[in-house]
Parts: structure tokens; C-alpha cells; sequence
């Protein structure tokens, strides 16, 4: 069994290097793609190997003078900021100098040596501030952080829904707690009374019942679900309508439509999350087309991807239009300042900038959508839609 | 942070998780408990393994249910038979073709922890190429809510399933009390050697045991992925869960396990409903008191000392 | 039996030449300068599984390096980034915090034994987590980021090693930093095990009731094992902290205790080197493999099979009665 698998495995390697006749363009993924949080980095690697075999497919993308087959150059970092290093080193071996990754704060704070001695911009889904804020300047975010769709969300349901009380539950870990603790500040700031903030879970939770009993008898107006994993998310929201809550249910994370149909049904009808640009409404033919592409060559769609189809397209358009910066990040930051260019994946006329001068004081993260979804009957639907600057 | 928060004012009723619901969560939390500690427990009594592994068994036994019950469409109860026949197979071709050499050919029987993590390593990456990475779940068995007047809330599949639970508990009591099969497994259990010396052929009962311990897992898989669902990550969080409860109950022994199980649950339903406020500390609290717990009385509740 | 033979010297020495002029000379032929980080952590993660082999010494099955690593890493980053010691300093420091909190923890739990041991320090790592996640000291969920890297070191007025924010290249001298510690280490470990006390570890190894018996004070010595191994543990982890110039409750976590387990096991437990090999293989085998992708795990894992179906006794049993040369490549 295993010399068949290295087979199949040195196959599908010569396969995609047969391909090359343009020269190649290598981008980076470091990543988690094995083990409890192996959704959230496979929904990554996955976009954007999609993403490059299209490109490749239709015969490369231009830079400057040249046209480039793109190659994606993954690496498995398990969750441990330990591996994460070790993936960037690889990386900076491979002569590459962008990456999307890693996909938690640790890793993206473990790298960060790394990636400024050796050249390299990245860009995590980690929410740490001090990632993307002066002196560091190697880090881009690569969604929206919690910080600023919380607030949005909250907004939204204080003026439209009559929200007045909520409560936080969050996994004791380290992203999830961060990310409550900022939520909390938040709603604080919009006048929300916090009626519950420390009830937390572990993150082998197989029972969520008695973790939210204390939590629904307060009767919150809203239930915000801080950093949820998409694995508990299912779980969390059906304990909670069984207690009877009545309530809204929100979070901060991108969700799948899937794995909430599995897991709680119609429970979920009304969930709040945050998505990319696939809801029917929004979607460009480019983004169906994405998708399309994606069912064929994975077999399901994962809506995580909606979020994550962004980073790579950044990449290469930001390099399209300063091409001195394939192998200088510094041109690529001054590029960031000024950059923009039309957003394939939307109707309409939005634009790919950087942003964050609010939050970070230098535009060091990607302006994706912010698109709140409401799951009904199986499906997200669009709520509304805000930017971030 | 740490400042208990008063209830909101209103209905009384409402202001804690009342005394019942405590009392239900622990014994649904602590019948699903036991049962993934027993199979853990039988691998462990009858040949000193401690099986890394259980956790991603009882994974497997979650997708098979979910492939057969809720993609297939077939009922339910064969989508679990299924279950336990598949990891039934899996533990008998696991035990025969490594423990058993492995435990054979090594000096130390610790070598086989080794042994067992490699196997959990395998499990999960067979499980992340034939079952991917995402959460999965099966349309509920029962629908509806036991609401008894706001004192305890279960909704009536997770009653169905922890009496399920209890039942497949109380069968593999009797089994290992009345059959032949049973007999024989608690002679291995007990000593070894005296069983080899009374004609029970060791080899074969060893593989029958751990194809036993591994069904349990398929089994316990197959009943809980219509609750909490089914992913690739839960395996290795599941088999330290477990082995937690087996340290309280005892290793190696059968009511110790299921003691263990209840015990934990319990320990996890009070220290929620109790630290509440202070949820940060709850799981610290509890593995303290674990800790205490076991340095005041190193073999668990009922074990052998020095298993 | 303290003494070296010519034959363990001259093994000892082609040992350092290898992997402090052969490492960075191969390394520099083949341009890949990526391997340094690998093999850095190789060396740092193997210091931390020597401790886990001592206390398999005493016959103690020990899945709680990880709390000792994360332990040494927040002890060191406190030190150096909130107040502003020098990392030399907290370097030891952090090893003895560590030896003291295991001393503490030791005292009721070293009486446990086999799987009881096991489990109570496998908890141990979770306790160690969440007890930094809910700690002000350790900024909790945030973690402490930007760690400033080693300073310099000066005596009398002499400069005897730079600050590593000078050096052209800190990644060799974090390389030559772990590798000089891990030598060290297993030096110590190596004196230790051929030394009176080793003699009664072994004795302790095979019948503690039958050690005690014949007047040894099996407690103490119990608690100067553990101290020994977790002190391993502290310096492991921080200098992991100060590569990484950051620390997180996850920066260690029970994975990582399995990991140092497996390591000895891997290697073979009756071989004082056998954990540095084991380190090296299972860490650098991951890497080597990332080029199969997806499959990695799957290849990995059935190579980690095949060997212990194949070697149970680890990797130094295919040359019984060497001391085993460990490392390097």
C-alpha cells in the first residue's frame, strides 16, 4: 500500500510540474491541513491551488513582460508554531517571497522573524494586532479581524433588530479568548450590556448543553459565538435553541452552509456569520466559476473559501502592477499604499485595496467584502454589507 | 473578569442551572463517557496496550454511521451494526498483525505506546483522505424536547441515546460475565499466565479482545455522531478523555471504568454549572482536583496498584 | 567505567565535528540554509526528550515534558521582555524555575507508577496550558510577542559574544547555541548514567521495593531525576521562545509531551543517545516528507509502523552494545 501511495504522490508531483512551458511563479501556503483544524487550512490550499490551476490553465498569468504559471507550495504546519517556522524556512528555500498563512495567532507571531530576515510578505488569518502594526510591516490580514465585523454586526442588530443584551462564549483557547475579549470591549463601546463574558468550553467539547445552560438563562438578546470553529459552531447553536433560547446567534468567523445543514438543521435559521462573496446575490460570474471549479477538483465546495479565495488574488494583481516587487518586498509594500484594482469576485464596482489605518496605523490588510450572512433554510443569504478601512 | 455576576432580575426560576439539570447532564454526559472508557479499559486489562488509538476508532465509527445513515439513507440501526463490524475488523487485523509481534519482539511492553501512536497517526490521515476535514453530521433520530417546566430540558434523542448507552453498557456486562467468551477474557485479564496454563488459547482471546475493545468505540461512535456530530480532529482530544476516566476509575478494570466515566461526567456538568462564573478556571479546577485526586490515591478508585 | 574508551572518544569526536563543522560546511554546499532551523530544533527538542529518557531511567513513563518546555519559555520571555534581563540569565533561570515547580508537583505524584504516572503528566500539560491562558503574568490568551533576541555577553569590559540582532546570520548562531546545549546535555546525561547514581537508577528501574530495601532513599533520589529532566524541559523551551521571539499557551501543549515521549521510544530506551536520534528522526522525517502533500501524514505514519513493528526496541537496538552516534547528517 505505501509504494502505491508514493507512487500516486510522485505522479501527481510530475504532473504538475509537466505543465510547466511559462516560467513559474511559486506561491507559498503555510498552514494547518491535518488534525482538529485541518478545515480551516485546507479550505485555504485548496482556493488556492484552484485558483492556480485555472490560471495555468488559461495560459498563465501576466507580470510585467512576462507570463507565469503559478505554482502553489504548501506546507502542513499542524497547528504548532514550532512546524510554522520551519514551514516559513521552506519557504524562503523555495526563493519564495509571498505567503498565505499561517492560520492562528501563535504561528503568525512564530514566523514573523522568519519572514522579515528572509524577505518574505505574509499573509495570516490571525487577528493579533501587533502583526500588522509598526515596527512589524511583513504581515498582511488576510480577512476581516473581529475587531472591526463585531462591531458592524452589533450595530446592524442594536438599530435593526432591537438588540440591547448580550453574552460571549468562546473555546479556552488562545484566538477564540482574544477574540471575545475584543468583542466584549466592543459592545461595551456601543453601550450592549454584557450580561455573560466567561463562560468558556474546552476545545474537545462533545456536550455543549451543560456549557450554555448558564449562559441562555441569562437571556441575552444576542448570543455571540466568539471564534467558533466550524466544528462546534453546528453544536453550539442546536444545544442552544434546545434550551429554548430564543434569540439571535452571531460570530465573528466564516461559516459553511453545509456542515451547518448537517449539523443543526433548521435550528441554525437566523445565524449571523461572516462570509466572503458567494451568496447568489454578489457573486461575479468569476466567483460561480470559482466554485464550479472548486466542486470539480475537490469534490465539495467548503463557503470557508469565500473568504480565502481573496489572498492569492492580491498577491498576483499587486505584483501585476508593480512587477519590480516579484522579488523585493519593499516594492510590494509601496505598492500597498496606493493599490487598487476591481474586484473579480463581486458584482458591482468594488475595488481590492489595503486597508487598516484605523486599526493598524498602515494599510497592512487585504479589503475583503464585509458580507454578513443569515442562514435560511440551508442556504446563507446576504444581511448586509460593509468595508473596513 | 473573576466577579461573580449577579442574575438578572425576573423569573427566579431561571436564575442558575437548577439541581435536575445538573443531575441529567451528568448522567447523559457520564453514560457516553463510560462507554468510550470501557473499550480503552478491556484493551488495557488484557494486554497492558494503551491504546492511543481508542479515540480515532471511535472517530471511524462516527463516519461509517454518517457514510451508511445519513448519505445512504439506510436505517439507522444498520449504519450502527455497520459501525461495529467495520472497527470490530479493524482492532482483530490491528491486534494480529502488530501488537501482537510488536509485544513479542520488544523489551520493554511500553514500546507498544509507540506502536499505538503511529497506528492514531494513520487512523487520522485515512480518515482526512477518505472522510475530509469537515464537521459532518446525521439528520436527528428522534425530534422534540423533554422540557419539564424549565427544571430540566433534554431533548428526547439524547435520552434515546443515553439509554442506548446504558443498555450497550449493562449487555457487555452480562456478556463478560456469562458467556464463554467473557469468562475467558476475564481470566486473561486477571492473570495471564494462570489462563494460558488452564487452556485458554491466549492468542486468539487477545485478538478477540481488542476487535471487542475497538467495536466498543465504533459502537459509542455510531450512537453519538446523531448528537454532536463527527470530525476528523476529535480522536486524539477523545482518547486523552478517556484515559483521564480510566486513571479515575482504575485501569484495567470494568466498573472502574464506567465509575471513571460517570465520575468525570458529573465532575464536568457541576463544575460548569458551579464555576459558571469563573469559566476560565473551570477545566483548570477540574484537572486540579484530577491531579489531587490521583496523588492521594495512585491506583483510581478500584484499581490494581501499580497497573 | 567513567572514563572514555579511544574508541567512544574518537566516535565522540567525529560526532562534534560533524554537526558543528559538518552541518553548517554541508549546509553552505548545498544551499539549504532551511535545514538550519530544522536541525536547531531537532537539537533544542532533543535536550527536552533527554530529560523524558532520564525519568524512563527510574522506569517512570513520563507525557509531561511539555508543561516543563512551556513552563521554561514564559519563565525566560517574562524575564526578558517585561523585565528586561538578559536572556543568558534567564536562560538557567528557567531551567530552575522549572526543576523547582517539578520538585513541587514531583513530591506527591512520583510515587504513581506505570500508567497512573503517565496519565497524571499528560494532565499536567493540560493544567500547565490553561493555567497560562488564565494567568495576568503570562498576558493570557494574547501570548508575549516580540521577544528581543539574545543580547551580548561581555566580561570585563570584553566582548565574548555579540547581540544575535548584530549577526549577519542568527540562524547559525542559534544552531551552534542548541547544538553546544544539546551536547551538554547529553554529556551530563551520559556522566550521570554511568555514575553511582545511575547504577541505582537502574537498580530503582527493575524493583524500587528491592532499591529501598537495601537502604536507598528511593524518594530522594525520584525528585533529583525528575528535577534534572524538567530543568532539561525549561532550557528546551526557552529557547524555543527566544528563536520564535514569541510565546503562546499552545507553544507547548499535550501533542508536544506525546511527541518527547515518542521521541525515546523511537530512538530505544536503552540508549542513552537513543532520544537524540529518535528527535532527529521523527522531526526531520516530517520535514523530508513535505513534498508528498496530502500523503504526508499517511507516509509518515506507516514508516513510524513499519519501524516499530520491525525495531521494537527503537532504532539503536540494529547496533546492540554501542553507545550509538546520534545527530548530525
Amino acid at each position: 500500500m505505501k509504494s502505491a501511495v508514493v507512487a500516486t504522490a510522485l505522479l501527481a508531483l510530475q504532473s504538475t510540474t509537466a505543465l510547466a512551458e511559462n516560467p513559474v511563479l511559486k506561491v507559498g501556503f503555510v498552514g494547518v491541513t491535518s488534525g482538529p483544524a485541518a478545515a480551516w487550512g485546507i479550505s485555504n490550499q485548496r482556493s488556492m491551488e484552484t485558483r492556480a490551476a485555472w490560471i495555468n490553465e488559461t495560459g498563465g498569468y501576466k507580470i510585467g513582460d512576462t507570463t507565469y504559471d503559478i505554482e502553489i507550495v504548501s506546507f502542513d504546519d499542524q497547528k504548532d508554531p514550532k512546524r510554522s517556522i520551519a514551514g516559513m524556512e521552506k519557504m524562503a528555500q523555495e526563493g519564495i517571497h509571498y505567503v498565505v498563512g499561517p492560520n492562528t495567532d501563535d504561528g503568525a507571531e512564530a514566523v514573523r522573524p522568519v519572514a522579515e530576515a528572509n524577505g518574505i510578505m505574509y499573509f495570516p488569518y490571525a487577528f493579533s494586532k501587533s502583526l500588522y502594526t509598526p515596527p512589524a510591516s511583513n504581515a498582511v490580514l488576510a480577512m476581516v479581524a473581529n475587531y472591526q465585523s463585531g462591531p458592524a454586526i452589533y450595530k446592524y442588530l442594536m438599530e435593526n433588530k432591537g438588540v440591547k443584551t448580550v453574552a460571549f462564549v468562546a473555546a479556552n483557547e488562545s484566538d477564540p479568548l482574544s477574540q471575545r475579549d475584543t468583542g466584549v470591549e466592543a459592545a461595551k463601546a456601543l453601550g450592549l450590556e454584557v450580561v455573560s463574558d466567561n463562560v468558556t468550553y474546552q476545545p474537545d467539547t462533545t456536550d455543549f448543553t451543560p456549557v450554555l445552560t448558564p449562559v441562555i438563562r441569562q437571556q441575552p438578546d444576542l448570543l455571540v459565538l466568539s471564534g467558533v470553529s466550524p466544528a462546534h459552531a453546528p453544536q453550539l447553536i442546536r444545544s442552544a435553541r434546545e434550551l429554548g433560547y430564543q434569540g439571535l446567534i452571531s460570530t465573528e468567523t466564516a461559516q459553511d452552509a453545509q456542515v451547518l445543514r448537517e449539523g443543526s438543521g433548521d435550528l441554525a435559521n437566523g445565524f449571523i456569520s461572516v462570509g466572503g462573496a458567494s451568496t447568489p446575490e454578489l457573486a461575479s460570474d468569476m466567483m460561480k466559476e470559482f466554485v464550479d471549479r472548486y466542486v470539480k477538483m475537490f469534490g465539495e465546495y467548503n463557503d470557508e473559501s469565500n473568504t480565502k479565495v481573496y489572498a492569492l488574488e492580491y498577491i498576483l494583481a499587486t505584483l501585476a502592477a508593480n512587477p519590480k516587487a516579484i522579488n523585493d518586498v519593499e516594492e510590494f509594500k509601496k505598492t500597498m499604499d496606493t493599490f487598487e484594482a476591481p474586484n473579480p469576485f463581486m458584482k458591482g464596482d468594488a475595488k481590492l485595496t489595503y486597508v487598516g489605518m484605523t486599526s493598524f496605523g498602515q494599510k497592512r490588510q487585504i479589503a475583503v467584502p464585509l458580507v454578513v450572512n443569515t442562514f435560511e433554510n440551508g442556504e446563507f443569504k446576504t444581511l448586509f454589507v460593509a468595508t473596513v478601512d | 473578569m473573576l466577579t461573580p455576576r449577579a442574575p438578572r432580575p425576573g423569573n427566579g426560576k431561571l436564575a442558575g442551572t437548577s439541581m435536575e439539570q445538573v443531575l441529567a447532564n451528568g448522567i447523559y454526559l457520564g453514560a457516553q463517557y463510560a462507554m468510550i472508557a470501557l473499550g480503552l479499559t478491556l484493551i488495557f486489562a488484557l494486554m497492558n496496550v494503551l491504546n492511543f488509538a481508542h479515540g480515532q476508532m471511535y472517530v471511524i465509527g462516527g463516519f461509517v454511521t454518517y457514510t451508511i445513515y445519513g448519505q445512504l439513507g439506510l436505517p439507522y440501526i444498520v449504519a450502527l451494526l455497520a459501525s461495529c463490524v467495520t472497527l470490530a475488523v479493524l482492532g482483530a487485523l490491528i491486534e494480529r498483525f502488530l501488537f501482537a509481534p510488536v509485544i513479542k519482539g520488544s523489551s520493554r511492553e511500553e514500546s507498544t505506546m509507540l506502536l499505538a501512536a503511529g497506528i492514531a497517526f494513520l487512523l487520522d490521515a485515512l480518515i482526512l483522505l477518505i472522510f475530509g476535514e469537515k464537521q459532518r453530521g446525521v439528520p436527528k433520530i428522534v425530534n422534540g424536547v423533554l422540557n419539564w417546566d424549565f427544571r430540566v430540558i433534554m431533548p428526547y434523542d439524547r435520552i434515546l441515546i443515553c439509554a442506548l448507552a446504558i443498555l450497550s453498557i449493562i449487555a457487555f456486562i452480562s456478556f463478560m460475565h456469562y458467556s464463554k467468551t467473557g469468562r475467558a477474557l476475564r481470566a486473561l485479564a486477571q492473570d495471564r499466565t494462570a489462563a494460558q496454563l488452564m487452556g485458554v488459547d491466549v492468542d486468539r482471546y487477545s485478538t478477540i479482545g481488542f476487535a471487542l475493545g475497538a467495536m466498543l468505540a465504533g459502537l459509542v461512535g455510531g450512537l453519538l455522531v446523531t448528537i454532536t456530530g463527527v470530525n476528523l480532529g476529535m480522536g486524539g482530544p477523545t482518547s486523552v478523555k478517556a484515559f483521564m476516566m480510566v486513571m479515575i476509575g482504575g485501569a484495567g478494570v470494568i466498573s472502574g471504568a464506567i465509575a471513571g466515566g460517570f465520575i468525570l461526567g458529573f465532575m464536568e456538568a457541576i463544575g460548569l454549572a458551579v464555576l459558571s462564573q469563573y469559566g476560565d478556571i473551570t477545566y483548570l479546577v477540574i484537572f486540579v482536583s484530577l491531579m489531587i485526586f490521583l496523588a492521594i490515591r495512585p491506583q483510581g478508585l478500584m484499581g490494581k496498584p501499580w497497573g | 567505567m567513567n572514563g572514555l574508551t579511544s574508541k567512544q572518544l574518537i566516535g565522540f569526536s567525529i560526532f562534534l565535528l560533524a554537526i558543528f563543522v559538518g552541518v553548517p560546511m554541508a549546509i553552505s554546499a548545498t544551499g539549504r540554509w532551511d535545514f538550519y532551523f530544522t536541525l536547531t530544533s531537532v537539537a533544542l527538542l532533543a535536550i527536552a526528550s533527554a530529560g523524558v529518557w532520564l525519568t524512563f531511567y527510574i522506569g517512570r513513563i513520563n507525557i509531561g515534558q511539555g508543561a516543563f518546555a512551556l513552563i521554561g519559555a514564559y519563565v525566560s520571555a517574562i524575564l526578558v521582555a517585561k523585565a528586561g534581563i538578559s536572556f543568558w540569565i534567564s536562560l538557567p533561570v528557567a531551567g530552575i524555575f522549572a526543576a523547582l515547580v517539578s520538585v513541587l508537583i514531583g513530591l506527591p505524584i512520583l510515587r504513581l507508577r506505570g500508567v497512573y504516572f503517565a496519565m497524571i503528566t499528560l494532565v499536567l500539560t493540560q493544567v500547565v496550558t490553561l493555567t497560562a491562558l488564565a494567568l495576568p503574568i503570562t498576558n493570557g490568551a494574547k501570548g508575549i510577542t516580540s521577544i528581543p533576541l539574545p543580547g551580548g555577553i561581555s566580561l570585563f569590559g570584553l566582548q565574548i559574544l555579540p547581540p544575535f540582532d548584530s549577526m549577519a546570520d542568527t540562524k547559525l548562531a542559534f544552531y551552534i547555541l542548541a547544538c553546544i546545549l544539546m551536547v551538554l546535555t547529553y554529556l551530563a546525561l551520559w556522566r550521570l548514567v554511568h555514575s553511582r547514581l545511575g547504577h541505582i537508577c537502574r537498580s530503582m528501574q527493575q524493583n524500587e521495593e528491592l532499591a529501598s530495601s537495601i537502604g536507598i532513599n528511593i524518594a530522594y533520589i525520584r525528585i533529583i531525576i525528575f528535577a534534572i529532566s524538567s530543568f532539561f524541559g525549561g532550557i528546551g523551551g526557552a529557547l524555543f521562545g527566544s528563536i520564535s521571539q514569541s510565546v503562546y499557551p499552545s507553544s507547548f501543549q499535550v501533542q508536544d509531551s506525546v511527541n518527547f515521549m515518542l521521541n525515546c521510544f523511537l530512538g530505544g530506551l536503552g540508549y542513552v543517545f537513543g532520544p537524540m536520534l529518535g528527535t532527529l528522526t521523527l522531526y526531520f522525517g516530517w520535514d523530508l516528507l513535505f513534498t508528498l502533500g496530502k500523503y504526508q501524514l499517511l507516509v509518515y505514519s506507516v514508516l513510524l509502523i513499519l519501524v516499530i513493528r520491525f525495531l521494537p526496541n527503537g532504532l539503536l537496538s540494529l547496533r546492540l552494545g554501542n553507545i550509538g552516534k546520534g545527530g548530525g547528517k
